[in-house]
């Protein structure tokens, strides 16, 4: 477990503690090299950069927007509700939610 | 004369002046620009992997505003696992295990994978993979793949139908040996496919495609069509394909995808390929060698990785494990090493993740 | 040669003066080489032939090249050990680099061995079918990872050793019985994985209860062995790749 953790330490943008997994997801999903993956997600999201793997900006910017924060806050979306507002936040389908979807028509 | 804490690549201590450093630097910089016939690194860049390792802290860390994101291979397994597959033996669903991935350690993405993790034994299991997969998607909120090994290995005798192609190449039967590779390459490919169109079905955002290339060039031409497959069949499928080593061991020799010859490819050859199948993150490797020093293999890496970055036409998530990437060949890699190497990919190298 | 000719006449009086005795120093300078005490060089421009026609990885290439050889009398012992040997040596750095793989490797050893064959008749009796050495290989038991032990058999073969391949996931035991069976001179054990090692150090101390240990010299190779592994386990050597695990046996049974 040290290395996972020390290269998440070292390097990673800490998923959603800050917005790390929304950069990921753009680089999946578009396949966008990390600096317009950044750009794309900031625009989106209305901060710089920099701020992506800052946890003091978007702690409270993820629980605003309804996308998913570290701590289990009550009645804020988790899990497929909250990927749903991250479809509309970064403009992409995300394959669970239109399962879901599907599932509730 | 000052002495800096290094690791070998077997992750032992070592004690190397400044000088011993650059000279190990160097000659592993050479060592990729020779084989990969690539360029050397330049004098700044060899400065800053100079500074990199002569750090005084134990843990090192990229400037801010450099992060990049930590995608995960092997995933749940890690927390569950056994030493077999370098877990740790916490009794935890897979469940568990992801989220606290996901929540406890700040994982920006995620991987489910079961514990063979190879894509033929996912097939007897196939329904527990996909209930999993249903409810590990309903609970969590980063990307979550569902990862395992192409391992075409298991096609060959004793494991699989056809004859071992090692057993044949020792009998000088070429040709046989080559068409067992063939045969076992699209019943991988077709299997693949079949396993991922159920976890798709299931809510997968994608695949991770771990060790591509384990059993050689066979393994990569069965990956390549099975990435190409799937592109085709789920437009927006998230495709990730790691290798398993840094050259594209020639089993076969003669494999070809999009007229490119798979045996002999360095990583920053193998990028294109990856891309043009369909796949959207490549995971370059580039070996550890546990008789070399942490700067011999972090100047041979991250030589490799720099020209795998740039000549990829979709972002590298270099690989990145035990052994791989410039970090040592342990189970339990030293923190001081995995650090070093994981700054120096990124602000050197230029990984769009790791 | 019509082109040549027809070169010759479209020359001038001088420029043909100055070819006949171009060629007539060539023609000097061969003979020379050949016969005042220049046969060296000959030698070694055949060697050259012999090495480039393994690297070619075909049979026939070899095989006209070895009787090329025989024909300007080298002697067969030269003709593989400066010859063939080195092409063959060559063509295990050329794996390495990723410019030629197994299959390459496996036809270039073929060949290797058909140019032997015609030279059978002109060695020293003793040297006959003589093998580097004799060498069982294996992955051990629980661990079921083939490929990279196979291409270290495959390498080791086609450098001149007799390899006895017993697979992977072999019962420990049948390390032991191989190697009295066939008198082997080195045992290679193969892990992939930490939890299989220990089966590499299990071998070693069978071979101490046998008293074997003495007889014997142990490879070890696999991701997670290392050389302070093997030193710890009492391995006589570790080899990272299969080029390393061919310079390994050569040294330690050549």
């Amino acid at each position: 477990m040290g290395m996972p953790i020390s290269h998440i330490m070292t390097s990673g943008m800490s998923g959603i503690r800050a917005a790390g997994d929304l950069v990921a997801r753009m680089q999946l999903s578009k396949s966008m090299r990390v600096g317009e993956a950044k750009d794309y997600v900031a625009k989106k999201l209305d901060v710089t950069t920099d701020d992506l793997s800052d946890e003091y900006v978007m702690r409270e910017l993820r629980e605003d927007l309804g996308i998913g924060v570290i701590t289990s806050v009550a009645g804020a979306p988790k899990g497929i509700a909250a990927k749903m507002n991250i479809e509309k936040l970064l403009d992409l389908n995300i394959n669970c939610c239109d399962k879901f979807r599907k599932q509730i028509a | 004369m000052t002495e800096y804490k290094l690791r070998m690549g077997d992750g032992k201590r070592i004690f190397m002046t400044k000088e011993q450093i650059i000279a190990d630097l160097k000659e592993g910089m050479a060592d990729a620009a020779d084989l990969g016939s690539i360029p050397d690194l330049s004098e700044d860049e060899i400065d800053k992997l100079v500074d990199i390792l002569t750090m005084p802290s134990r843990m090192v860390g990229v400037e801010q505003g450099m992060e990049v994101p930590v995608t995960h291979d092997i995933g749940t397994i890690r927390i569950d696992g056994d030493q077999g597959n370098s877990g740790v033996g916490i009794p935890s669903s897979r469940l568990v295990g992801a989220m606290m991935h996901e929540r406890a350690f700040g994982a920006d993405t995620m991987e489910l994978g079961h514990i063979d993790y190879s894509f033929k034994p996912a097939k007897p299991v196939i329904a527990q993979e996909m209930q999993t997969m249903e409810v590990c998607q309903q609970n969590m909120v980063v990307p979550l793949l569902y990862g395992a090994m192409p391992n075409m290995g298991l096609y060959y005798t004793p494991d699989g139908p056809f004859e071992n192609p090692g057993d044949l190449m020792k009998a000088f039967k070429i040709d046989e040996a080559r068409q067992s590779m063939e045969h076992s390459a699209e019943h991988l490919t077709r299997d693949i496919i079949w396993i991922m169109q159920k976890m798709m079905a299931s809510g997968s955002d994608g695949v991770n495609f771990d060790t591509v290339g384990a059993a050689g060039d066979g393994d990569m031409f069965a990956s390549l069509h099975a990435i190409e497959a799937l592109r085709k069949q789920f437009p927006d499928i998230y495709i990730e394909a790691g290798m398993a080593g840094e050259l594209m061991l020639g089993m076969h020799g003669e494999l070809e995808y999009d007229g490119v010859t798979l045996a002999g490819l360095w990583p920053h050859e193998q990028a294109a390929l990856v891309a043009k199948a369909g796949a959207n993150v490549f995971g370059p490797v580039v070996n550890t060698n546990t008789s070399k020093s942490a700067a011999w293999n972090l100047g041979r890496a991250v030589t490799f990785i720099k020209q795998a970055v740039k000549d990829s036409p979709i972002p590298c998530h270099v690989n990145m494990g035990m052994g791989v990437g410039g970090i040592p060949m342990l189970e339990t890699p030293t923190i001081d090493a995995v650090s070093r190497a994981s700054k120096a990919m990124v602000e050197i190298a230029g990984v769009d993740g790791i | 040669m019509y082109f040549a000719e027809f070169m010759i006449y479209m020359l001038s009086p001088y420029e043909m003066v100055q070819l006949i005795v171009l060629q007539a120093q060539t023609l000097v300078d061969r003979l020379k080489a050949k016969y005042v005490g220049g046969i060296i060089i000959s030698k070694e421009e055949m060697f050259k032939e012999l090495s480039d026609a393994v690297i070619t990885c075909k049979k026939d290439v070899v095989t006209a090249a070895v009787e090329k050889a025989k024909g300007e009398g080298i002697p067969a012992p030269e003709i593989i050990e400066m010859g063939l040997a080195v092409g063959m040596n060559e063509v295990g750095v050329l794996f390495e680099r990723g410019k030629l793989f197994l299959p390459h490797v496996m036809m270039a050893a073929g060949a290797m061995e058909e140019g032997v064959k015609l030279l059978e008749a002109d060695m020293p009796k003793d040297a006959v079918s003589k093998k580097l050495g004799v060498i069982v290989n294996g992955t051990v038991e629980g661990d079921v990872h083939d490929i990279g032990k196979a291409i270290v058999s495959t390498m080791l073969q086609s450098a001149g050793f007799e390899v006895h391949d017993i697979g992977r996931d072999v019962p420990l035991q049948n390390f032991i019985d191989k190697i009295k069976e066939t008198n082997a001179d080195m045992v290679g054990l193969s892990a992939l994985m930490t939890t299989t090692l220990q089966g590499q150090k299990d071998v070693i101390e069978m071979l101490k209860e046998q008293g074997m240990r003495d007889d014997i010299k142990v490879m070890v190779g696999g991701a997670p062995a290392t050389q302070a592994w093997a030193d710890k386990i009492g391995a006589d050597c570790y080899a990272e790749n299969a080029s390393e695990a061919v310079v390994k046996a050569k040294e330690l049974l050549v």
